[in-house]
């Protein structure tokens, strides 16, 4: 059996997607008052060009100069000898970790603290290492965002373990 | 004359201080973030967008324009400097730039950029001035049916005059358009796809999306990639431009301007095939087209004459018929919605304010790119040589801060960060991004002039086809998705 390329192994996961993007367009309730064209509609029209448009990418030849940029791409990831925190897979799974412990710790922490613990972190997991450039740049930057959007713009944002 | 009172009235708007200033922060914020390889004018209007969360909408817009023109100014210095275009728009300059920058002529090259800009930018608003007007009168007439057909154009446009694949772009479209469903049904007060989630009810912020697709997905592949050294940048060297290199760069500079305001106009062409068209035709006509790409001043007028004069074109549609023909143009609608304005053939009666501020602080922008951001350029390009993982960092945190501000949600952090993988896949595997996020901006409208148009109709699809505007608007969509299929035929056959 031949090998799947990267666009057939896509085009399987949308035909996946749309199929459930389908079935729930159907369990779309129908608005009681009787009426042309429902909530329903636009969704299933939707998913059917997903569905469709999946089908064609399965089949479609990859163009050789796209097999090349995407070779061209992807070959840093696969073929990097960097290990261990440099390694990029790592670098953008631990940004995607930090993102996600900034979302659930900025409303315990206040706005200030976890902005500057997220920027200084990120900077030194990328590898910089001047830590007290690093902790003036971020912060002075994250304290002026802070006093323009919560004095000038009148945004809320919260304050957390610290009294401003 | 009419129009001539009503761009003074215009000026009125731009010149008042609190907008004059929101111009130059908008046009100096816009080089900064453009600079940045990578960055785009996409990226620098989402970033900037909660600036305008207070601001009125005739203020919010001035400063987006400003970010727009300032985001494209700054794409071509990082192309000149580094060879590294922050926008696809700006791919040209580099052809001639950055030989220039090579030869120890980078200042002279960007001066180029900077007064070809501003013609290119000055001819786009003379036009945009008088056919916007024209455009706004014929749009009245449109029905829902038309509306439908010009986004369904709208959208196979800019699919189809992507560099990459159909199929991929279609289906980024679509998905955009996907994510504009989800929430509550305005007009039945129907939920879909919120999972019961309240946070989904009222549906996904294009911020979220629009700054996961474009700048986190970004930073992700910029780490992904491993290029996180500090680019080697040319020297600037001197500014000045002799009588002599003047006049050659003036004829190029006015054709290429008046070439790439009429590409702008067109919905999905833009400033990249503006630039490109304008570089190929003087090519053609200039007597030393064989040293084009070797460092040729014209080689870098006419692109970035073109792409200014793109810029402004660009608008035409985006103001008259509130349709965006570009993903850039799109990001300014999702903006202009965030403020409260829907712009569309009705702007210019109820929101004279908006429409002529903006067209007057367009052309205050351009001044302010040439008089403030070319002396300044040598210090503003001093961004280019900050560490790489620092300016990452505040990427990232630019980003958080947008979107929770915005939303004051967790939620929304969490969706940011999906959108930024989605992101990067798409940007690993050769999907498109401007088609999704306009199709995100359009599918809501799209669906709610389908289901007017329907409702008129009593359910009968013919209404699209019955109506002539509507019909050659669809004819126009088809032909242009079976263009890129003709023109490999024709390769094929030629092989």
């Amino acid at each position: 059996m031949t090998r799947l390329n990267i666009n057939q192994i896509l085009a399987l996961v949308l035909v996946i997607f749309s199929v459930g993007y389908l079935w729930m367009a159907f369990q779309i309730p129908v608005f009681p008052i009787p009426r042309p064209i429902d909530s329903d509609a636009f969704p299933k029209i939707l998913g059917i060009c997903l569905l469709v448009l999946s089908v064609l990418l399965f089949f479609e030849k990859q163009p050789k100069t796209e097999n090349a940029s995407q070779q061209e791409d992807v070959e840093p990831v696969t073929e990097s000898s960097v290990t261990g925190m440099q390694n990029p897979k790592v670098q953008v799974l631990g940004t995607a970790i930090a993102i996600l412990a900034y979302a659930f710790l900025i409303e315990p922490l206040g706005f200030l603290l976890s902005s500057i613990l997220l920027g200084v972190g990120l900077a030194y997991w990328f590898g910089y290492r001047q830590h007290g450039v690093n902790f003036a740049t971020v912060g002075s930057i994250v304290l002026i965002l802070y006093l323009l959007m919560s004095k000038v713009m009148g945004i809320y944002l919260p304050t957390g373990v610290l009294p401003f | 004359m009419e129009s001539f009172t009503n761009l003074m009235y215009g000026f009125s708007i731009a010149l008042d201080p609190i907008n004059l200033m929101y111009v130059f922060i908008g046009v100096f914020a816009g080089t900064l973030i453009g600079m940045l390889p990578g960055l785009g004018p996409m990226s620098a209007l989402a970033l900037m967008i909660p600036i305008t969360f207070n601001l009125n909408p005739a203020t919010g817009l001035i400063l987006m324009a400003g970010v727009y023109y300032g985001a494209i100014f700054g794409g071509s210095t990082s192309s000149i400097l580094l060879n590294a275009p922050g926008v696809a728009g700006t791919v040209a300059t580099s052809f001639d730039g950055y030989p220039m920058a090579q030869k120890g002529m980078a200042g002279k090259a960007l001066a180029i950029a900077a007064y070809a800009s501003f013609v290119g930018g000055t001819i786009s608003i003379i036009g945009l001035m008088f056919i916007a007007p024209l455009l706004s009168k014929v749009a009245v007439s449109f029905g829902p049916a038309e509306y439908f057909a010009l986004m369904v154009l709208g959208l196979t446009a800019v699919v189809s005059l992507s560099d990459k694949s159909l199929v991929k772009g279609l289906i980024a479209a679509i998905m955009g358009m996907m994510i504009s469903i989800v929430g509550m049904d305005l007009q039945t007060g129907t939920e879909r796809y919120t999972f019961g989630s309240i946070e989904l009810l009222e549906g996904i912020n294009f911020l979220v999306v629009a700054l996961g697709i474009f700048a986190l997905a970004e930073v992700f592949y910029m780490l992904l990639s491993g290029n996180k050294s500090t680019p080697k940048r040319n020297a600037i060297g001197s500014l000045k431009l002799s009588m002599a290199e003047v006049k050659d760069m003036a004829a190029p500079v006015g054709r290429s301007s008046v070439l790439g305001f009429f590409t702008g106009v067109l919905p999905g062409a833009g400033a990249t095939i503006g630039s490109f068209l304008g570089y190929s035709m003087e090519k053609r006509l200039a007597k030393d087209g064989d040293t084009f790409g070797k460092g040729n001043i014209k080689g870098v007028a006419a692109p970035e004459s073109a792409n200014n004069a793109a810029c402004g074109g660009s608008f035409v549609p985006l103001l008259t018929l509130g349709v965006p023909g570009s993903g850039t143009t799109a990001v300014l609608l999702g903006a202009l919605l965030v403020m409260g304005v829907t712009p569309g053939p009705m702007m210019l009666e109820q929101r004279p304010d908006v429409f002529w501020g903006v067209i007057a602080s367009m052309y205050i922008g351009n001044i302010f790119l040439l008089v403030l951001n070319l002396p300044l350029i040598p210090y503003i390009a001093k961004i280019l040589d900050a560490p790489r993982p620092l300016l990452l960092s505040l990427i990232l945190i630019f980003c958080m801060v947008g979107v929770y501000g915005l939303s004051f949600s967790s939620f929304d952090l969490v969706l940011l960060l999906a959108f930024g993988l989605i992101g990067l896949v798409m940007r690993l595997y050769g999907f498109p991004a401007a088609p999704m996020i306009l199709g995100l901006i359009l599918g809501a409208l799209m669906e709610e002039s389908m289901r007017r148009a329907l409702q008129i109709s009593g359910g009968d699809w013919s209404i699209f086809i019955d109506k002539p505007i509507s019909l050659v608007l669809l004819i126009i969509a088809a032909l242009s998705l079976g263009l890129p299929v003709v023109k490999k035929m024709i390769q094929k056959a030629r092989a």
